[in-house]
């Protein structure tokens, strides 16, 4: 049906005028000065707010992930010397990283400073300039470790290209600083890590159980010989003695194993060319710390999505019930307007 | 009429007009869209008082990018209208007779309409009538009328032709000849 042109004429043309008191009023509250609402200067504009705060939050995770990263890396130069090139004289070497405690020890099970029993291990990377190097290097290395009372426990020397040399040398305790500084002349050393571990606290406990075992062994046989027993009194005696001494053997083999391995420290040695890639490029300082602050970076993205994934939930569940509450307003205000 | 200042897109760089021009040249369409809404001139201004009212407090807030201050000064009207039916439907259910309720005198809708027409206008319902302010007495583009009742522009257009054929309808039976 097509409305009459007329009907839509005579509305446009009855269009309703406001009363003169109601302009007079409008007016009136058009002019006069508003009072802003005490809060009203605090009030954020969200948009606004939001446009400054998601970059300024995003260069704060950037920024913070910068300086741990910066301060992590400072924490590696200070601590790790395993991990970084040595450019110093092998002496002077041993010096910074091996402590007098496990170095300056006298041939024997004990450190002469604190008495206890220790277990010294170190691990030694060196580069030569070619295959022939490795070779000789190797070789050195054997006779070195020969001259200082030591042993080979394994070798592997592989020629080449990509030339290489691992091996595992045990030498006496006492002659550990003299085998590192002879091993760091093969060539230029590349990494080095000196670990000590006690084992005075295990041997201790091995020495308490052997003496508790003597005692015990002493008591039974002193039974055995001295006092008349039943027959099957004393078989039970007789078995537990042999238990008794079975374990004791046991113990003191257990006393000089240790014994052993706190007098021979173990070297791991490793001779390669550059080009054998067996020795990892030490990352500089700015590849340390973007590899921190990129670490940083990534915890930081894990509590974000751990945070979305808690609040997901809670933000669908408003949402709906927004949409709830819309639809519903919506619904009621066309009941109203049908009336 | 219009004024173009106002309800057109202002030119970039272009002083934003005060409020008291706004209101001074919207208000006639502010009372006459809330005068068809109601059907009763003193609901009608007292409503068009309370649409200045929370218009000025949220002056701050209008963006002329968003949309025409007749649209934006619209709105508030149809929300505060809204809370006045809300209020009346409450008060009627609290009466719960009809006998009770106090009969308000008739209004007219405008001057110069007919007898027939402000009778076809009173049979409408507040949607309808609504509309028919809107896109006709207003003459809101359908696009911008559909924004402001949230509705779809079909569905402003489908009630707008039902609303148009009930006055028709209405006015045949006034006069039959015609």
């Amino acid at each position: 049906m097509t409305p009459s042109p007329d009907l839509i004429d005579e509305l446009q043309a009855s269009r309703p005028v406001a009363p003169a008191a109601l302009r007079a009023r409008v007016r009136e509250t058009a002019r006069a000065p508003r009072a802003a609402s005490p809060w009203e200067r605090f009030r954020l504009p969200v948009r606004r707010v939001a446009v400054v705060a998601a970059p300024a939050v995003l260069a704060l995770a950037l920024v913070s992930a910068g300086a741990v990263g910066l301060s992590r890396s400072s924490e590696r130069d200070v601590f790790s010397d395993a991990a970084r090139p040595v450019e110093d004289t092998p002496q002077s070497v041993e010096k910074e990283t091996l402590g007098a405690t496990a170095l300056g020890a006298p041939t024997g099970t004990r450190d002469s400073a604190t008495g206890r029993a220790q277990r010294v291990s170190a691990t030694l990377t060196v580069e030569v300039s070619d295959s022939d190097a490795v070779s000789d290097a190797a070789q050195d290395a054997i006779d070195l470790t020969r001259r200082l009372g030591g042993h080979v426990v394994s070798s592997s020397v592989t020629t080449g290209e990509q030339a290489a040399a691992t091996m595992t040398v045990r030498v006496p305790v006492g002659k550990v600083q003299q085998a590192i500084a002879g091993l760091s002349g093969l060539g230029r050393i590349v990494s080095q890590q000196v670990t000590i571990d006690d084992l005075q606290a295990s041997l201790d406990a091995l020495e308490r159980r052997q003496a508790s075992l003597r005692n015990q062994v002493a008591r039974i046989g002193a039974r055995l010989d001295t006092e008349s027993l039943e027959p099957e009194e004393r078989a039970v005696l007789e078995t537990r003695l042999q238990r008794l001494q079975l374990e004791l053997r046991e113990l003191r083999r257990g006393i000089t194993a240790t014994h052993a391995e706190a007098r021979m420290s173990t070297i791991e040695l490793t001779v390669a060319t550059p080009e054998a890639g067996v020795v990892a490029p030490a990352p500089s300082r700015l590849e340390r710390t973007l590899d921190e602050a990129f670490d940083v970076l990534v915890w930081e993205g894990v509590i974000v999505l751990a945070l979305a994934i808690v609040l997901a939930p809670i933000a669908l569940l408003g949402l709906a019930a927004w949409l709830g509450q819309r639809l519903y307003r919506r619904r009621e205000d066309e009941r109203l307007l049908s009336t | 009429m219009h004024a173009v200042s106002i309800d057109s897109p202002r030119p970039a760089g272009a002083a934003a007009p005060s409020f008291a021009a706004v209101a001074e040249e919207l208000l006639d369409d502010v009372y006459g869209y809330l005068l068809y809404l109601t059907k009763d001139w003193a609901v009608a201004e007292d409503l068009t008082g309370e649409t200045f009212e929370r218009a000025l407090r949220r002056w701050r807030k209008f963006d002329p990018r968003r949309g025409t201050a007749r649209a934006w000064l619209l709105a508030i009207a149809r929300s505060a209208a809204l809370d006045w039916f809300r209020a009346e439907s409450r008060r009627q259910r609290r009466e719960q007779r009809a006998e009770a309720r106090e009969r308000r005198p008739e209004s007219s809708f405008g001057e110069g309409l007919s007898p027939e027409l402000e009778d076809g206008l009173r049979s409408l319902t507040a949607g309808e009538r609504e509309v028919l302010a809107l896109r006709v007495v207003l003459e809101l583009d359908g696009e911008e009328t559909a924004r402001l009742l949230g509705m779809s522009p079909t569905a402003v257009s489908t009630r707008l032709h039902r609303a148009l054929g009930k006055l028709e309808e209405r006015m045949r039976r006034h006069d039959p000849v015609a």
